[in-house]
């Protein structure tokens, strides 16, 4: 009795404590989002005492987040859109068929080598192919690369997934006339398709939220990302807090928002993103 | 054993002969062009000495033997070390403490779970800017809670010690999430029947702890380790953002050292040959965790 009522009261603590842990330091850059300068810098509150837009004013009006929004939503959506289609056709692939030479097991292990690969090892070689091409400071460039990295990630999940779904549906319905590939996206995508949102989800946070690819291949509002547009916003001006806190929110929202939506798919995505 | 229903129903219908290499053509184009030929392509620039960006002449291993002679690169090296070791280190504690805390209570985990996650879907770069935030000496939350009881503005960021642990810190707060989310899933699927025999033969939690829980968690852990260890390895974003590797190079990761050499300094082959160490080591890595997840799911 007593040993449990402790055990509750441990639970509820470091529950507790976890999530203002978690909150808190989010919590801060808000509130100083909100201040104005000179309490920021002279009054040193805690909690505003007068609440001000301006920070996020200065931050739309003379500055370009506008149009890193919109970079960084086109290149996040292309890119994961093209990882998928791509993607789960190969893990398709991998999942059901022998391939010459057992061919199928080299290549998923090799998919997923590149998919634990970090990317600044191999920052300067594409920025030299990208500035080859002529690429460098377009979406472009940034979308290639992001459908490269994510192709691998959907291969790697959706392959686990695929293997789960019996063999037997797809012979059914090649039995009653479908071609292996009508067979594949009547049936089998179908019965696929939690994995599939899962699998989205969680490149759609990683694409969004990438910086280093970004940082290199791109110089002008013209293709830079939301990331970049915060970073570079600090490098600038190193004393405007205001500006600096409201950039980090304005940064960081639309894929907070963006897991709000999807919650109910998020912990899968994010754990299997991981482990499979 | 691989299932495979090719020559079983398919024997002579043409296109689905060849359709399992269509299939998986686009995505191997795909990341033979833009990974894989870079990633050769860099690996023979390693051998290279570059002046203004261009190729001067091969030096063979030269840039190799120079990152090994290079006090900046071993420095840079050991820094890296401290951190990954550190970090993952108290993260691995905290994400398991947690995870057993609350395996249990299914239905207040739903509810918290969301919150809790949020710091590792939060943008690395706004990370970054949330731990300049806290840590700056003027304004600063830790500033200003000192400010509040009267007690002098705690100087994080202009220490080397302090800017290391601050950002030992940063990589706690954002990334023990994960490793609770992956141990809480490792301990939701153990088996129930050694625990319940655990309990009726009167064992206690501790003993329980060690006897049960770790041995069937520990495939899980390794898994969860490497792979967080492997990504701390390479950690940019908030380090760009928080320090940029000051003060002096008290927090000069090999990323930043590699980043600085190339486009600061423009080292083209240097950096290269310094990165591609770097890729070896989580190369190795890498396999040894690929070859226990494959044994996992086998």
């Amino acid at each position: 009795m007593t040993r449990d009522r402790l055990a509750g009261i441990a639970w509820a603590v470091g529950a507790l404590v976890a999530l203002a842990f978690a909150v808190v330091p989010l919590l801060w850059m808000v509130l100083t989002s909100v201040k104005t300068n000179r309490e920021i810098t002279q009054d040193t509150s805690l909690i505003p005492q007068a609440l001000t837009t301006a920070n996020y004013v200065s931050l739309f009006s003379g500055r370009e987040f506008a149009a890193y929004l919109t970079n960084s939503i086109i290149v996040t959506f292309v890119s994961v859109a093209i990882a998928l289609i791509l993607g789960t056709q190969a893990a398709y692939v991998l999942a059901r068929f022998r391939l010459r030479g057992g061919m199928q097991r080299y290549v998923g292990s090799s998919l997923l080598m590149v998919r634990l690969l970090p990317p600044i090892v191999i920052i300067i070689p594409i920025f030299l192919v990208a500035q080859g091409f002529g690429l460098l400071n377009t979406r472009l460039s940034l979308i290639v690369v992001y459908a490269a990295f994510n192709v691998t990630i959907v291969v790697w999940m959706m392959e686990s997934f695929f293997r789960e779904i019996p063999v037997d549906l797809e012979e059914a319905a090649m039995v009653d006339g479908d071609t292996r590939f009508t067979a594949f996206r009547r049936i089998v995508l179908p019965l696929a398709a939690p994995g599939l949102v899962a699998t989205g989800i969680f490149a759609a946070i990683t694409t969004y939220n990438e910086f280093l690819f970004a940082l290199v291949l791109t110089s002008t509002p013209a293709a830079e990302t939301m990331p970049i547009g915060a970073a570079t916003l600090i490098g600038r001006i190193n004393v405007d807090w205001g500006a600096m806190s409201a950039a980090g929110v304005v940064g960081a929202l639309p894929i907070v928002i963006f897991s709000i939506f999807v919650q109910k798919h998020l912990v899968r995505g994010l754990t299997m993103g991981a482990v499979k | 054993m691989t299932p495979s229903v090719v020559g079983r129903t398919l024997r002579g219908s043409g296109l689905d002969r060849v359709l399992p290499y269509l299939m998986l053509g686009p995505t191997l184009f795909l990341v033979l062009g833009v990974i894989v030929y870079p990633l050769i392509d860099g690996l023979r620039s390693s051998t290279g000495f570059f002046r203004f960006g261009r190729l001067v002449r091969d030096v063979g291993l030269d840039n190799y033997r120079q990152a090994f002679a290079d006090p900046a690169f071993l420095e840079a090296l050991l820094t890296t070390a401290r951190f990954v070791f550190l970090a993952v280190t108290i993260e691995t504690i905290l994400g398991l403490g947690l995870a057993l805390l609350v395996a249990r209570e299914r239905r207040f985990i739903r509810r918290i779970r969301a919150t809790l996650i949020l710091p590792m879907i939060v943008t690395p770069v706004v990370v970054g800017i949330v731990f300049r935030l806290i840590y700056a000496s003027d304004v600063g939350l830790l500033a200003s809670m000192a400010h509040a009881v009267g007690l002098d503005p705690p100087q994080i960021l202009s220490s080397g010690t302090g800017a290391f642990l601050g950002l030992v810190f940063l990589d706690v707060w954002e990334w023990t999430p994960l490793l609770f989310l992956i141990l809480l899933a490792g301990i939701q699927s153990m088996p129930v029947e050694p625990f319940e025999a655990a309990r009726v033969d009167g064992a206690g939690a501790w003993r329980t702890f060690v006897d049960h829980t770790l041995p069937l968690l520990r495939p899980t852990i390794l898994v969860a380790v490497t792979l967080r260890a492997i990504e701390a390895l390479t950690t940019f974003d908030q380090v760009y953002v928080l320090t940029r590797g000051g003060p002096g190079t008290s927090t000069q990761l090999i990323s930043i050292y590699g980043y600085q050499t190339f486009f600061q300094f423009q080292q083209v082959g240097y950096a290269a040959a310094m990165l591609f160490m770097v890729a070896l080591v989580v190369l190795v890595a890498a396999g040894l965790s690929v070859g226990l997840m494959r044994r996992r799911a086998a």
